[in-house]
């Protein structure tokens, strides 16, 4: 435990997963069309929720739509050097990207006011109704874009930093870095 | 809420969150965070944020997701022939298409190269796509003058199959003339010279007498010049 490469090293759990997505694959190449269905049941909701982390506020289902299918159109590309998950949160953060550079573009020309987003937001915030969740989303919400990314895969979905640093661009130590960031502004604000 | 000084216990706190810890080293966490209250806080924060992540997130339609998945590999791979088999099959039949095109239009060409090839025995008059000798020399040069070559093609286009020697006026008076020894379609260079000389001697006895009457002309006399030449010469 004096070294915190090697307790990471031992960090498990996720192997076995790992051999269960590539057994998937497997079938489904050979096929096996229920291999889609089980790999889709495995990983659409964790797509979901770094979606909803990362400020996706709707069309959850056809984001996570489009990353299985251009996931699935590419798995001749995949060669298992991380875990699935993983990739999938590559691709879906790709796209969501690609989405907000197109909703910028859009709200470029149509100028939509401040009042439009806040209706929004009040109306997704209506549906959290304890109170100290509605805090934590409000804590998220003031993390940068990065910070709220690593925080969100690093506490909702338990990747590891390596993980983390695949699927966002980054290096190990700037994941740790961002989250360990993320988690002091989450308190700070919670302590206000 | 303070940060508990152990920077590697509270590394390991989201992975003991999602049990991703062997159980040497969760235990070793498990037993740390029963000491720390500064551990036991954010750990209690961070399913806080866990359990709001989850609860804020919508339940994806799965059948929805699969709808839109490609076809697994093998189907593709058993699909594919068939549209190579339909490919070629559309392809047989344009195939099909161009050879019917080129056989109707190769007998068309066919056939009227052939009729345009026919040769009429007895006949003086000469396709010129079919015989690349010289124009036959006709037995009057006044006769030869009034055939328009023409006249000749639109002869040698109206024939048909039926090889029919076609006679008109000229051609009578050609076969007058080879009476007196031209063979009919032969060259000049054919004759010999005692048949040479009596295609001369005709010549010189025939009379210039058109064929046809001629239009009646107007002359201007003008008695200071010797010749006069026709209105609209």
């Amino acid at each position: 435990m004096s070294d915190a490469t090697s307790a990471r090293a031992r960090v498990g759990g996720r192997s076995d997963d790992d051999q269960r997505d590539l057994e998937l694959i497997a079938r489904w190449k050979a096929g096996d069309e229920r291999a889609a269905t089980e790999i889709v049941e495995r990983h659409a909701q964790a797509l979901a929720r770094f979606a909803v982390s990362s400020g996706e506020r709707s069309e959850v289902d056809e984001l996570v739509q489009d990353t299985f299918v251009r996931a699935f159109h590419s798995l001749d590309g995949f060669r298992g050097e991380s875990s699935f998950r993983t990739w999938l949160f590559t691709i879906e953060r790709r796209l969501l990207l690609d989405r907000r550079r197109a909703e910028k573009r859009r709200r470029d020309r149509t100028e939509i006011q401040e009042d439009d987003a806040a209706t929004a937001y009040d109306a997704l915030d209506s549906v959290v109704a304890d109170e100290t969740q509605q805090r934590l989303r409000a804590a998220m919400e003031r993390l940068s874009p990065t910070q709220r990314e690593v925080f969100s895969l690093r506490v909702g979905e338990g990747l590891s930093y390596k993980e983390i640093a695949e699927a966002v661009g980054t290096t190990e130590g700037a994941a740790r870095v961002h989250y360990h960031n993320a988690m002091r502004a989450v308190k700070e604000f919670l302590d206000e | 809420m303070n940060d508990c000084p152990n920077a590697e216990m509270r590394d390991l706190l989201p992975d003991l969150l999602h049990e991703r810890l062997d159980a040497p080293i969760r235990a070793a966490v498990a037993a740390h965070v029963g000491t720390c209250e500064d551990c036991r806080a954010e750990l209690a924060l961070l399913g806080g944020v866990q359990r709001m992540l989850t609860k804020q997130t919508p339940r994806v339609d799965v059948a929805y997701v699969v709808g839109a998945l490609p076809l697994a590999s093998k189907q593709r791979a058993s699909k594919q022939p068939a549209a190579r088999v339909a490919r070629r099959r559309w392809a047989d039949w344009r195939v099909a298409a161009a050879v019917a095109v080129l056989a109707v239009g190769g007998t068309s060409a066919a056939l009227m190269e052939r009729s345009n090839a026919i040769v009429i025995p007895g006949d003086t008059v000469q396709v010129p796509q079919s015989n690349p000798t010289p124009e036959p020399v006709q037995a009057t040069p006044a006769i030869v003058a009034s055939q328009p070559a023409p006249a000749a093609d639109r002869l040698a286009a109206s024939r048909s199959d039926t090889r029919t020697p076609v006679r008109t006026a000229d051609t009578e008076q050609v076969a007058t003339t080879a009476n007196d020894g031209i063979g009919v379609g032969r060259s000049i260079g054919d004759l010999n010279q005692k048949q040479l000389r009596a295609l001369l001697d005709d010549i010189d006895n025939m009379q210039a007498v058109p064929i046809t009457e001629p239009e009646p002309v107007s002359l201007k006399v003008d008695a200071t010049r010797s010749s006069s030449v026709p209105e609209g010469m």
